[in-house]
């Protein structure tokens, strides 16, 4: 019984939706990035969108994309609010083994991991040594502001119910932002789309890693003792 | 007229051919010779001898009441080259000597006689060969030379007109003749064999048989024989026999180990008992080329067997084997069998030897830890061995290359891994070629070797590549003087460029230089052979001034390992369409994630990875097909194939894109 009950829910999120998007209705500040350019061009009403594109509403800008699911057909619109980015990309849903096979990889994405699978290891190779010849100083860190967009559209995400994107996009945001890890919010969010992902394991480690973070109020503290008592 | 016959053997009162201690305690032994060791039961045995043979018996029969032991005989035997051997038995011991009681006349008007009878039945010497038509067949023919003698002594008083005096005269009468024996032993495996034997099938008189002597003569009817023996179990025999002479056998030996056995038998004979009138219990131990056994044949009804015999007349005709007949005494055997010559027993069989693929020379290391073949391999003995296989092909290995110890149980047969350490001449193969391949096994620690096969080894030209990215790295050549020196002289020539860049970007700098660098000497071209399965070393990349992806691929990978910077193939297979399966690269800018915008503001640009340090870092994905552009462009191409391929279509978590780490 308990296997007929997760094959369900595994079907239920493997409901893709990989058809066109288009931009229905545009408001204030709104530009497109397409594929892996840099710079952010002018969208207009009407304009379909790829799925290496990515989009960005400034302050007072939104639009509303329409979303057309390949498998049935239908249409779903989709508001973007002010501040965000989004990669159109991440509007899918992917299935819960998608998404498990994601998570492990972000796990295992290590050379040491692998050299420990391979038997024969290349010498290394010579390496300069001695005096650097580039300047020592220090970079800044990335544009905190991108960064908080970046994060804001996970909560579109979350809130438009892409749970597993909005995971995968927080946690890179999160190792592309290391700071934004310890908002309280943003990890409660990640944990919350883990459990709408069915993943009770892992939510319950976030949930746990949420509670081990430094400088959380008591009400913060409750909120995640019942999210993870709830679970139990 | 009721008389007492004395038995009496010679020197002693008894002996019969039952030579070696192992053929009394396992009693049933057709189907167990396996040396000369009572090879006249089943020449066909002699075959399984190692080489030379020496056997010598002594015994003694403690129920005669006479103590010490006498001496039997001794055996030879030799194999010849694979399929023959010979023995000969020298059997002194090999003797029955009956005493008739003597006959007294006193009826005038003849002086008082006494006839004393002795009928001596001997097999002093035998020889047997052997053939073998396959290992599991073997033919045997054996000839025992037979002599029956009659000495008749007449002691006479003779009266005489003066005196009276005694007289003794003595006349002996004999027949001589070869009995002639066949035999076969089928040995299906190591676990089974089956001996057919057939004694006197003929009978090769020497002369005529005088008169005196015919109602004497031992019957000369053939016997046929019929033996068995299974390996019950990996330390148990079991054996089994049965003659037309309604004499039959069981027997078992039981070897624990440390070159023990235990041995034990039952004798029957339906004209004696219809239960077992005999049974046999022995000991054998053996080390390396010495064997001693010792063993005690008991009879449960001991009449006729003490040397003397209530009897009649005096009938031979129960007497169809000087080995065993109804006047056999009890007796202690003990038998020494020694090997001389080449004294290695050959105790693992290679079955067959498979190769998994042919041999690339790009990547002649990867055998030194991964099989390039499989033997099969058998332990033909009845211990437990440990066996190692070598492989060698000459001129492309200094030496065999060894495989750890394999422990296989008898009659079993394991697959060995061959693994082979190529030298760099292979290196310089530069056309499919076909070398011979010679896998050898040793499961013996003083000998080279049990077994030899040969088998055909595809050596692929240098350039060859089996289409597999995980083996496309060694292409690499990061250590190639020609490829250190060109990377050295780029950058120098950049020198300044590089003082001014931020030394955290600094890798990510240099590949840049490299890269524009080939940009202006290398252009893209198709595979020569319009396949996938040639590939350059980046020397050649380098003086050819092209290649196709791999080739490009591979020399820029080169060129970054050469200073440092760590590389990964991207190899994708769609799908959907295979034909289009390509690969391109990662490398690694070493720049932490969080200064990522400094490589990029579009995440979608680089990728982030571990690198072998398990640190998190910003690595870069470049299509080298678009080299002419130089690095802008097959950065932008790469990123976006990379951003398609991985984050949209799921490749690496569908398995249908794979990245592999160079170095």
């Amino acid at each position: 019984m308990r296997f007929s009950v997760v094959v369900l829910l595994v079907a239920m999120t493997s409901m893709a939706l990989g058809g066109d998007i288009t931009v229905k209705r545009l408001q204030g500040d709104v530009r497109v990035r397409h594929g892996v350019t840099e710079h952010w061009s002018a969208v207009a009403v009407g304009d379909v969108l790829r799925p290496n594109d990515s989009v960005k509403t400034g302050k007072g800008g939104s639009t509303v994309l329409e979303l057309i699911r390949e498998d049935s057909g239908t249409a779903r619109a989709v508001t973007l609010p002010p501040e965000v980015i989004v990669d159109v990309s991440d509007m899918r849903t992917l299935t819960q083994e998608e998404l498990m096979l994601k998570l492990t990889m972000e796990k295992v994405r290590s050379s040491s991991y692998q050299w420990k699978n391979d038997e024969l290891r290349m010498p290394d190779a010579a390496v300069v040594h001695g005096q650097g010849s580039g300047s020592e100083e220090e970079l800044n860190e990335n544009d905190r502001a991108t960064g908080r967009l970046q994060l804001n559209g996970a909560r579109v995400l979350y809130e438009n119910g892409f749970y597993s994107t909005c995971i995968l996009r927080a946690m890179e945001v999160f190792r592309h932002y290391p700071w934004m890890a310890e908002s309280f919010s943003d990890r409660l969010m990640v944990a919350e789309a883990l459990a709408e992902c069915d993943l009770r394991g892992e939510a319950l480690a976030e949930y746990g890693a949420i509670s081990r973070m430094e400088g959380l109020g008591e009400e913060e503290r409750m909120l995640v003792r019942e999210r993870m008592d709830a679970m139990k | 007229m009721l008389g007492l016959i004395l038995i009496t053997g010679r020197p002693d009162l008894c002996a019969q051919s039952l030579i070696t201690a192992r053929q009394i305690g396992l009693a049933a032994y057709g189907a167990e010779v396996r040396d000369s060791r009572g090879f006249s039961l089943n020449p066909a045995g002699l075959i399984l001898m190692r080489d030379w043979d020496f056997t010598a018996t002594t015994y003694g029969s403690p129920t005669l009441g006479r103590d010490g032991f006498v001496f039997h005989g001794l055996t030879f035997g030799k194999r010849f080259l694979e399929n023959e051997a010979a023995a000969f038995q020298y059997s002194p011991g090999t003797s029955m000597r009956f005493v008739v009681p003597p006959t007294i006349n006193i009826d005038p008007p003849n002086n008082p006689t006494s006839n004393d009878r002795e009928i001596e039945y001997a097999e002093p010497f035998s020889i047997g060969v052997a053939h073998r038509f396959d290992e599991h067949f073997s033919v045997g023919l054996g000839a025992r030379f037979r002599r029956e003698t009659l000495t008749e002594t007449t002691y006479e008083i003779i009266v005489g007109d003066t005196a009276t005096f005694p007289s003794v005269s003595v006349e002996e009468v004999r027949a001589t003749g070869w009995n002639v024996d066949a035999s076969v032993l089928w040995r299906p495996s190591d676990l089974f064999s089956l001996g057919l034997t057939g004694r006197n099938l003929l009978t090769l008189a020497a002369g005529d048989t005088p008169d005196e002597l015919s109602a004497y003569r031992l019957p000369k009817s053939a016997i046929g024989e019929i033996s068995l023996a299974t390996r019950a179990t990996r330390t148990l025999l079991l054996a089994a026999s049965a003659g037309t002479d309604q004499a039959g056998a069981v027997g078992g030996e039981w070897t624990p180990g440390y070159g023990i056995a235990i041995r034990g038998g039952l004798y029957f004979n339906a004209k004696e008992s219809p239960t077992a009138y005999a049974t046999g219990l022995g000991v054998g131990w053996s080390y390396e080329f010495l064997e001693l056994g010792v063993a005690y044949l008991h009879f449960f009804d001991q009449t006729n067997r003490r040397g003397s015999s209530p009897a009649g007349e005096f009938d031979p005709s129960g007497i169809r084997n000087i080995d065993l007949n109804p006047y056999t005494s009890d007796r202690v055997t003990l038998t020494v069998k020694a090997i001389f010559g080449n004294i290695r027993e050959r105790v693992a069989l290679i079955e067959s030897v498979a190769m998994l693929g042919s041999v690339y020379p790009s990547a002649y290391e990867v055998f030194a830890y991964r099989p390039i073949g499989t033997a099969r391999v058998r332990n033909i003995s009845s211990e437990p061995i440990h066996a190692k296989a070598a492989f060698y092909v000459d001129q492309y290995m200094d030496e065999p290359t060894e495989s750890g110890p394999v422990t296989i149980q008898p009659g079993e047969s394991v697959e060995i891994p061959l693994t082979a350490v190529f030298n760099e001449r292979i290196r310089k193969v530069s056309t499919l070629t076909i070398k011979e391949g010679n896998v050898t096994i040793n499961a013996s620690p003083a000998d080279p070797e049990d077994d030899r096969y040969q088998t055909p080894v595809l050596i692929q030209g240098r350039n060859a590549w089996d289409g597999d990215v995980l083996t496309l790295r060694y292409f690499v050549t990061p250590d190639d003087p020609d490829v250190i020196r060109y990377s050295r002289d780029v950058l120098l020539n950049h020198r300044d460029t590089l003082i001014q860049a931020d030394r955290s970007l600094e890798s990510f700098q240099k590949a840049r230089i490299l890269f524009d660098d080939l940009a202006e000497k290398l252009m893209y071209v198709n595979d020569p052979k319009q396949s996938a399965d040639y590939v350059q070393y980046p020397t050649e990349t380098l003086r050819l001034r092209g290649g196709d992806c791999d080739d490009l691929s591979v020399c820029f990978v080169s060129l970054l390992s050469s200073i440092g910077i760590s590389t990964a193939f991207v190899d994708v297979v769609p799908p959907e369409r295979p034909e289009e399966s390509h690969i391109y690269l990662l490398f690694d800018t070493g720049v932490d994630p969080k200064f990522g915008s400094h490589v990029s503001p579009n995440p979608k640009r680089y990728v982030l990875r571990k690198n072998r340090r398990d640190i998190e870092t910003v690595w870069i994905p470049v299509e080298t097909t678009v080299v002419a552009r130089g690095f802008e462009e097959a950065w932008t191409r790469g990123a976006q194939e990379y951003f398609d391929d991985v984050e949209i279509g799921l490749g690496t978590i569908k398995g249908w894109v794979r990245i592999v780490d160079i170095n």
